[in-house]
């Protein structure tokens, strides 16, 4: 779906991206992972044209550089990390916004197709019954759940993600996550996602790519990239050591609890 | 936009204080105590005593037998200089066509920016003035005396240039008697007395003129613009040198009930139908005559003024300053009004 | 919370129109000199009998004479015309730069734009800069690009300062802009003395003696800029919401910030030389009616305009009637009423920031 050739990004003297290329295959979810400042941001930048790139960015065997901002809206919706409000729009407006790249001219009225791509992505997030509050008045989860609806409704063939939930508690990392699995699911669809935490990224992607210092590392199936020599190079120290470590920290005291308790 | 509003009492009650002053002052002379030179007082109030007694004598009063002379200044102020100034800077418009007009404009060594009459007077060096009154401008040209009013300068200024030995006579004239005081006080200052009083004589004389040969009962009435109507009507009302002149010659003022200069309403222009308009827009040689120009607005066609063209533009502040060329002013007025009389 | 739909119902419509109009009635009818309101409506009926008469059955019809007719038809009316237009543009355009820089303290005024209007028409009028065949165009054109200018420094501007353009950088540059754009016009002033001694018209505003041609082009200006910021009202929702997000969902973020700039500056240029700059219309207006419509534009914009035109015509009506017979200027009167709600929005900004 997508495909990606010698991309390079150069900030002033800085080497962002140096000349990756990979691509995005239809039903895959593709994780990319990397320490804070391997280019991971600016990746997804580079793909939705917002910072000027040198090669090739293909959307199926297009070059996205030739298409109308509408036009590339439909094929890739972009979820971002954190969203600032200032206005109290409602949950279904800013929804709603979600369907501009299908009907962009001036006098377009919204059609029953855009009124029940709405009403499936609000039912979908869950957020059906809120769609009339304020979106001030909202949480971070169901903030991000609210401009999750929207990208659905936008209803694009690639999703990118850049860290959608960071900020959120694990319920609603575990509710945004399990969403978007079930949308790529439907076929002609597509996620990429820039993420920090690496059992998400084993969890849901169905491939993953190591970024280092704006190169690619390994990129592949999640067991051949995620290996701990690759990972120690990376973020020189031993990961696996330390995720074992930490869960060890959780698993104890629930056996001893379900075991003492009740 | 400046407003010329007259506190006769309080001025009158300051003068006369002033001048009483001023007489003691010379009493005590006589007994050969003469004051230290070149001191200015403080303002200096009191209560008022017989004000035409003071007025009368306080022409002789300042004059002193070793050439000094002292004049109170319009705030009460007195100020005494070893002899007639010879270098002058003078910040109104009005201080300099006195000046002027009582022949000592060569004292003039710098002029307030707003200073154009008469024509020499630009040849003067050009200093700030208003908000931006700026002291060393003013103390590199060495003035012995500064003059000024009291609408532009602060007392702090004033009091700065005290302190740097430059006299500071305040003139502030809120009608015509003021300006006979105003010019008065300046003649001695300048050891014009006779000039001074000519001009006095002369406005005095003129005005007399007008006052008699006006055959007005007050019925008609004279509209003052000062600002036309593209940026927002002004109108002169009571309290002003243009109120005292229509006053003079028998017409009445339609803004008479508003004090001072004071935005109007264009409606109550209308209203209100004056039988005669006197604009003091200034002309700069393009678009129409400011008199054309009222002429032309919309709606006004009804307004007597208008239709019978009686619209004069005095575009030269001869209404509008406190200076001897109010008198020319006043006759302008009185020949568009009853017709030229030579 | 309640719900409110995506557009303006035709009732809607007819409310705020005929609120527009119960407005303007009264604004006609009430005034500096005292007319008997039955004289007012014959005279009306008049002129309107011997209107249709003449344009529509071409038969030979005087219009009413006298000075009640002057003062109401020639003085009164396209006066209040000028201000309602003025206010709907003015009111407009505020709206358009609070969604557009997504700060509810955006305006004219609070940036400076309008300020910078009027430093091009003094500029316009000090230089005499004109066009031979339209006396006026010089200043106009001067005034809406010099809005434009502003514009785009004050972008720049914020663009360096903090991208995020917060309510404090807001404030902060409009200050700023303000300060220097003032600067530049005593400058001016100072140099071109005899040809722009009546500086406080042009910071004050005013729009005393304005007639039917100022009317006619201030409507055109409306139809025209006010027209494309009313077909921009999707892409200002999205630039409500983030530009960032606008991007993402497919808003030519480039052209569509063009445009309404381009129209934002014709309708506060034309406005600042018609009438000067009166402050705080743009700020007012759209904070009110949000409360009433919601944020979406779809329905603030519709009704900023009615809303725009209504206070406007409120305001000069105070200026004109509060001293008579002296009058305010209209600027006076708005800045007063702006002046509060600027420092209850910023309250309000301020507390509820967190989110």
């Amino acid at each position: 779906m997508l495909n990606v050739k010698d991309l390079s990004v150069r900030l002033g003297q800085k080497q962002i991206l140096d000349s990756l290329s990979f691509s995005v295959r239809e039903g895959h979810w593709l994780m990319v992972v990397g320490p804070n400042g391997a280019g991971k941001s600016t990746l997804i930048n580079a793909v939705t044209r917002n910072v000027a790139y040198t090669g090739t960015v293909l959307f199926e065997g297009e070059d996205i550089r030739r298409k109308k901002p509408a036009e590339l809206a439909r094929c890739m919706g972009v979820l971002a990390q954190t969203h600032e409000t200032a206005y109290s729009f409602s949950v279904e407006e800013v929804a709603r916004l979600g369907r501009y790249a299908h009907s962009p001219g001036f006098l377009s009225r919204g059609g029953e197709g855009d009124r029940a791509a709405v009403e499936d992505a609000l039912t979908v997030t869950g957020m059906w019954n809120r769609r009339n509050r304020s979106i001030l008045t909202l949480s971070g989860g169901e903030l991000q759940r609210t401009f999750l609806a929207q990208v659905f409704a936008q209803d694009p063939k690639l999703l990118l993600l850049d860290e959608p939930t960071n900020h959120l508690d694990p319920a609603y990392q575990k509710q945004v996550f399990d969403l978007i699995a079930d949308w790529v699911k439907k076929p002609g669809r597509a996620v990429l996602s820039v993420i920090h935490d690496l059992s998400l990224a084993r969890a849901y992607g169905t491939e993953v790519m190591l970024l280092d210092r704006g190169k690619i590392l390994a990129g592949g199936d999640a067991e051949e990239v995620l290996t701990p020599e690759n990972l120690e190079r990376v973020y020189g120290m031993n990961v696996y050591g330390w995720m074992r470590e930490m869960l060890s920290l959780w698993k104890d005291p629930e056996e001893t609890g379900t075991g003492d308790g009740v | 936009m400046k407003r010329s509003v007259k506190c006769t009492k309080t001025l009158a009650a300051v003068l006369a204080a002033a001048m009483l002053l001023a007489l003691t002052a010379c009493g005590s002379k006589e007994d050969g105590q003469a004051p230290s030179e070149g001191t200015v007082s403080s303002l200096t109030e009191q209560d008022s005593g017989e004000q035409s007694a003071a007025e009368d004598s306080a022409e002789d009063a300042a004059k002193e037998e070793d050439g000094s002379v002292t004049v109170t200044d319009m705030m009460g102020r007195t100020v005494t200089l070893e002899e007639p100034a010879t270098r002058v800077v003078a910040l109104t418009p009005s201080d300099c066509e006195i000046l002027y007009a009582i022949g000592a404009g060569d004292t003039l060594v710098g002029r307030g920016t707003y200073c154009d009459y008469p024509a020499d007077v630009l040849e003067v060096p050009e200093v700030d003035s208003g908000s931006e009154t700026n002291m060393e401008q003013i103390l590199a040209l060495e003035p012995q005396v500064l003059l000024m009013s009291t609408m532009s300068q602060t007392e702090e200024q004033a009091k700065q240039l005290e302190d740097a030995g430059v006299h500071v006579v305040i003139s502030d004239a809120q009608d015509i008697d003021g300006v006979y005081t105003a010019i008065e006080m300046i003649g001695t200052l300048m050891g014009k007395d006779e000039e001074a009083a000519a001009v006095i004589d002369g406005m005095k004389a003129s005005f007399a003129e007008i006052e008699e040969k006006s055959t007005g009962d007050g019925s008609q009435t004279v509209y003052f613009e000062v600002s036309p109507l593209e940026y927002g009507l002004w109108a002169a009302g009571s309290n002003t040198f243009m109120d005292e002149v229509a006053d003079m010659m028998g017409l009445t003022n339609c803004f008479a009930d508003l004090d001072g200069w004071a935005s109007v309403s264009e409606e109550q222009v209308l209203e209100r139908n004056p039988d005669y308009i006197v604009t003091i827009t200034m002309y700069y040689g393009e678009g129409p005559l400011p008199e054309e120009e009222i002429m032309a607005r919309p709606g006004w066609e009804n307004v007597t003024a208008v239709k019978n063209k009686a619209i004069l533009n005095l575009q030269n502040n001869e209404l509008s300053r406190p200076a001897p060329r109010l008198a020319e002013g006043a006759k302008m007025l009185f020949d568009f009004v009853y017709g030229a009389t030579e | 919370m309640k719900s409110h739909r995506e557009r303006f119902s035709a009732p809607e419509y007819l409310f705020f129109a005929a609120l527009t109009v119960a407005v303007l009635c009264l604004c006609v009818c009430i005034g500096s000199v005292n007319i008997p309101l039955g004289e007012t409506l014959s005279v009306f009926w008049d002129a309107l009998s011997s209107f249709v008469q003449k344009f529509l059955f071409h038969k030979p019809a005087d219009f009413p004479e006298g000075t009640v007719s002057s003062i109401l038809l020639t003085v009164r009316l396209p006066r209040v015309l000028c201000v309602a237009l003025s206010g709907a543009a003015l009111s407009l355009a505020g709206a358009a730069m609070q969604g557009l820089l997504k700060n509810p303290l955006a305006d004219g005024s609070t940036l400076g734009v309008s300020s910078g209007a009027a430093l091009g028409a003094v500029i316009a009028i000090a230089f005499g800069i004109t066009f031979p065949s339209l006396p006026f165009a010089g200043t106009m054109v001067m005034a809406v690009i010099f809005a434009f200018l502003s514009l785009l420094i004050l972008l720049a501007l914020a663009e360096k300062l903090d991208r995020s353009l917060s309510t404090g950088t807001i404030i902060l540059i409009g200050v700023i802009y303000s300060m220097f754009v003032s600067s530049l016009m005593s400058i001016v002033i100072t140099f071109a003395q005899d040809r722009v001694r009546h500086i406080t018209f042009w910071t004050m505003g005013s729009l005393q003696g304005r007639g039917y041609a100022d009317a006619a082009v201030l409507l055109g200006a409306l139809v025209l800029f006010g027209g494309i910021i009313l077909f921009h009202a999707r892409e200002l929702n999205a630039f409500a919401v983030g530009e960032e997000n606008a991007r993402h969902i497919g808003v030519n973020v480039r052209r569509v910030k063009l445009t309404l700039l381009i129209a934002v500056s014709g309708l506060i240029g034309i406005c600042v030389s018609i009438g000067g700059v009166i402050g705080f219309v743009g700020l007012v207006t759209p904070h009110m009616l949000r409360m009433l419509t919601g944020p979406n534009h779809r329905r603030l914009l519709p009704a900023s305009l009615f809303g725009g035109a209504c206070f406007l015509m409120l305001a000069d009506l105070v200026a004109r009637i509060l001293l008579n017979p002296r009058e305010l200027n209209i600027g006076i009167v708005t800045s007063l009423a702006g002046a509060v709600v600027f420092v209850f929005i910023f309250y309000r900004t301020r507390r509820g920031s967190g989110c």
